[in-house]
C-alpha cells in the first residue's frame, strides 16, 4: 500500500450520524482522528494553515524521511473516499492573531470562536510551530534561522508554493542534539553547505543518537559535542560565525542527565554563513494568551503554551479536545498519531453521551 | 469439497525504510486498548527497532503448545485461540524472539494476529496502514518478496549512479 491509510478502520464511509467534527491542524494528530471520526460517520472538517494538509510530515520532516506523498496520497482518499473537506491555507485564531512559523503562505483567517460555534466538536492539534531560539547577541542577523523555519523553506520551495529559494549555504553550523539538528545538517550538507553540528553535551546524551549522529557524520556532517553557543559573531548585519563555550559534563540535572558545564576560559569560533537553531520548538494552540480571550472561550493554557486537557483529551471546554504535540510539546509522530486517535474516540464518547441528554443543535 | 489453498500473506519491517517514530506502535496500542503487540524500542545505540511476531512459517510456539491454542489462521497468521489457552507461557519459551506476553485479565498467551478484525472485514492490519514512511510491507507472500527485492534493486542503481560523478 503505498498511502497512509488515516481510514484504516473501514473501506468506505459509513452512514452519516449527522454529527459535524472541526479538526484544527491536519499533522499526524489531527488526521489520525479524522480517520477514526470519519470511519465512525461523522463529518469531519479539517482546518490547516499550510496550502496542504501533513503537518510538519510535509512541511519539514525531510522526503528521505517520509515520503511526504504517502502522506499526500492518505489525505486525497479521506477527501475522495471519505468526503473529509479541507480549508487550507486558513489560519484558526482567538484573539490579536500572533505571527508564528510557517504563516507565509496564509490566506484567510477564521476566528476559533466561529469554528468551535458551529461544529458539534472541536479537535485543536495545532502542534509546534514556534522555535525557541536562546536570546544570544547577534541572534537578529541576517543568515540566522531555526531548524524549523530553515526545513520549511526547503520543504514550500520544493512543492514549489514560493518562487523564493531558501537559504543557501557555504558553512552551516547547526546547534543542538535532537532530529531537527540532524535533519538540518543534512539538508543543509545535501545542497552544497559544510555542515557542523554542535551539541552542548555528548553524542551519548543527544536526543537524535548514536546511531543518527554516526549516520551524518558518514555523510560528510562534523559534529561538535560539548560546546555551547554564546554569540553569532555577524559583520554588517550578516552572520559571519558563532562564537562557542566549551563545556563539560557535570552533575545530572532535573532530566537524569549529565549537566553540561563551562570551562573557564575555552572559547572558540566556527565560521559559518548560515547559523540553524535546533534548540526546540513550544505549543502553538490557536488562541491568544490573552486571559480574557482565553476565559470565554473556557480553554487553559500551561506555562510552556501548550493547551491543558484531562484524561480524555478534553479542555476546559466540553466540546473543545486537544491532541497532539500542541499538549505535550514536541514528540515523534508515534505518539502524536496515539494521542490523535484516543482523543478521536473521547469525542465520539462525549457525543454520544451529549446525545443521550438532549438532541444537539449546532450553534 | 476442498476450498483452493488461500494465499499465505506476510508481513515485513523494512529496517532500512524505519525512522523510528512509533506510529504502528501508537495504532496497535489504540485497537488493543493499550496493549500494543508490536512495540518500537530504543536502543543502547539510539536506533528505534520495532518488535512484533514474525508469523514464523516453523513456529515453536505453535509446535509447543500443548492445547492447540497456539495456531494458524488461513492466511498464514499466527494467533491464540483463547478459550484453549492454559496460560502456561510455553510459547514464549519457545519463541526465539520472546514475543508471546501473558495477558493480564484472561490469564491467556497474547500476541500480535495481524488484526485479524479488520483483515475480515477486507482491511490492512493497522500498523501497515498507519506507517508514515511505508516500512512495512504487508501482503501476499509473493508480493511481499518481490516489494522486497525491488527496493533493494533502487537502492543499488542508487549508489551506483551516486558513484557516476
Ligand atoms: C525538523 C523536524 C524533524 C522531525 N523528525 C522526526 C522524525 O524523524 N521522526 C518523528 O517521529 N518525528 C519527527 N519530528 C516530530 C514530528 O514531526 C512531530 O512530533 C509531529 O509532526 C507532531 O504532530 P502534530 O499533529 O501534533 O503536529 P504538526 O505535525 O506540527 O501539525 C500541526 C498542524 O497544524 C497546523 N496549524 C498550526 N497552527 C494552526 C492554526 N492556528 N490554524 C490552522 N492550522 C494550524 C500546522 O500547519 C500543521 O499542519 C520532527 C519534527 C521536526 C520539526
Amino acid at each position: 500500500m503505498d498511502f497512509m491509510n488515516f481510514a484504516f478502520l473501514c473501506r468506505s464511509k459509513p452512514a452519516s450520524r449527522n454529527l459535524r467534527v472541526a479538526v484544527i491542524g491536519a499533522g499526524p494528530a489531527g488526521l489520525a482522528a479524522t480517520g477514526y471520526l470519519v470511519c465512525r460517520g461523522f463529518e469531519v472538517d479539517v482546518f490547516d494553515k499550510q496550502p496542504l494538509p501533513g503537518g510538519m510530515t510535509v512541511f519539514a520532516i525531510p522526503p528521505w524521511r517520509i515520503p511526504k506523498q504517502r502522506v499526500l496520497e492518505g489525505v486525497k482518499r479521506l477527501e475522495e473516499v471519505f468526503g473529509v473537506r479541507f480549508y487550507t491555507r486558513t489560519k484558526v485564531f482567538a484573539g490579536e492573531v500572533r505571527h508564528e512559523e510557517g504563516d507565509s503562505l496564509v490566506e484567510k483567517s477564521v476566528p476559533l470562536e466561529q469554528v468551535v460555534n458551529d461544529y458539534h466538536a472541536v479537535l485543536i492539534s495545532t502542534g509546534t510551530w514556534e522555535s525557541k531560539i536562546p536570546r544570544l547577541p547577534g541572534v537578529g542577523s541576517e543568515g540566522v534561522v531555526s531548524a524549523l523555519d530553515y526545513l520549511y523553506r526547503v520543504r514550500v520551495f520544493e512543492l514549489g508554493f514560493t518562487a523564493s529559494p531558501p537559504p543557501r549555504s557555504r558553512r552551516a553550523v547547526v546547534i543542538g542534539g535532537g532530529y531537527s539538528a540532524i535533519d538540518a545538517a543534512e539538508q543543509a550538507s545535501r545542497m552544497g553547505a559544510d555542515a557542523t553540528i554542535v551539541y552542548r553535551r555528548t553524542v551519548r546524551e543527544a536526543p537524535a543518537g548514536v546511531y543518527e549522529v554516526e549516520r551524518v557524520k558518514r555523510e560528510g556532517v562534523d559534529f561538535v559535542e560539548l560546546a555551547s553557543p554564546v554569540e553569532v559573531v555577524a559583520e554588517n548585519g550578516r552572520a559571519k560565525g558563532v562564537r562557542f563555550q566549551r563545556m563539560r559534563l557535570g552533575p545530572p540535572d532535573e532530566s537524569g542527565r549529565p549537566q553540561p558545564v563551562p570551562v573557564e576560559g575555552a572559547d572558540f569560533v566556527l565560521e559559518a554563513d548560515l547559523v540553524i537553531f535546533a534548540t526546540g520548538e513550544a505549543p502553538t494552540p490557536p488562541v491568544s494568551r490573552s486571559e480574557d480571550v482565553l476565559r470565554k472561550l473556557g480553554l487553559s493554557l500551561k506555562k510552556d503554551g501548550s493547551v491543558s486537557v484531562n484524561k480524555i483529551y478534553q479542555t476546559s471546554n466540553p466540546k473543545v479536545f486537544a491532541a497532539g504535540d500542541v499538549v505535550t510539546g514536541p514528540s515523534r509522530v508515534g505518539p502524536a498519531v496515539r494521542s490523535g486517535l484516543y482523543a478521536g474516540r473521547f469525542v465520539e464518547n462525549w457525543l454520544e453521551t451529549q446525545l443521550v441528554k438532549a438532541p444537539l443543535t449546532a450553534r | 469439497m476442498a476450498s483452493a489453498p488461500q494465499p499465505k500473506y506476510l508481513r515485513v519491517i523494512d529496517l532500512g525504510a524505519c525512522i523510528g517514530c512509533g506510529a504502528c506502535e501508537a495504532v496497535c496500542d489504540f485497537l488493543h486498548d493499550g496493549r500494543p503487540f508490536i512495540k518500537v524500542y530504543r536502543t543502547s545505540l539510539g536506533l528505534d527497532i520495532p518488535l512484533s511476531c514474525f508469523h514464523c512459517s516453523k513456529a515453536p510456539c505453535v509446535e509447543v503448545c500443548p492445547t492447540g491454542a497456539m495456531t494458524r489462521d488461513q492466511s498464514g497468521a499466527v494467533y491464540v485461540e483463547k478459550s484453549k489457552c492454559i496460560g502456561c507461557l510455553a510459547c514464549l519459551y519457545a519463541c526465539p524472539f520472546s514475543i508471546p506476553e501473558l495477558e493480564p485479565v484472561l490469564k491467556v498467551s497474547s500476541k500480535c494476529d495481524l488484526c485479524k478484525p479488520l483483515r475480515e472485514m477486507g482491511l490492512t492490519p493497522g500498523c501497515v496502514s498507519m506507517c508514515p514512511a511505508g516500512a512495512i510491507l504487508y501482503g501476499e507472500e509473493a508480493l511481499v518478496y518481490e516489494a522486497g527485492k525491488k527496493r533493494i534493486a533502487e537502492s543499488m542503481a542508487k549508489a551506483r549512479f551516486e558513484a557516476l560523478r
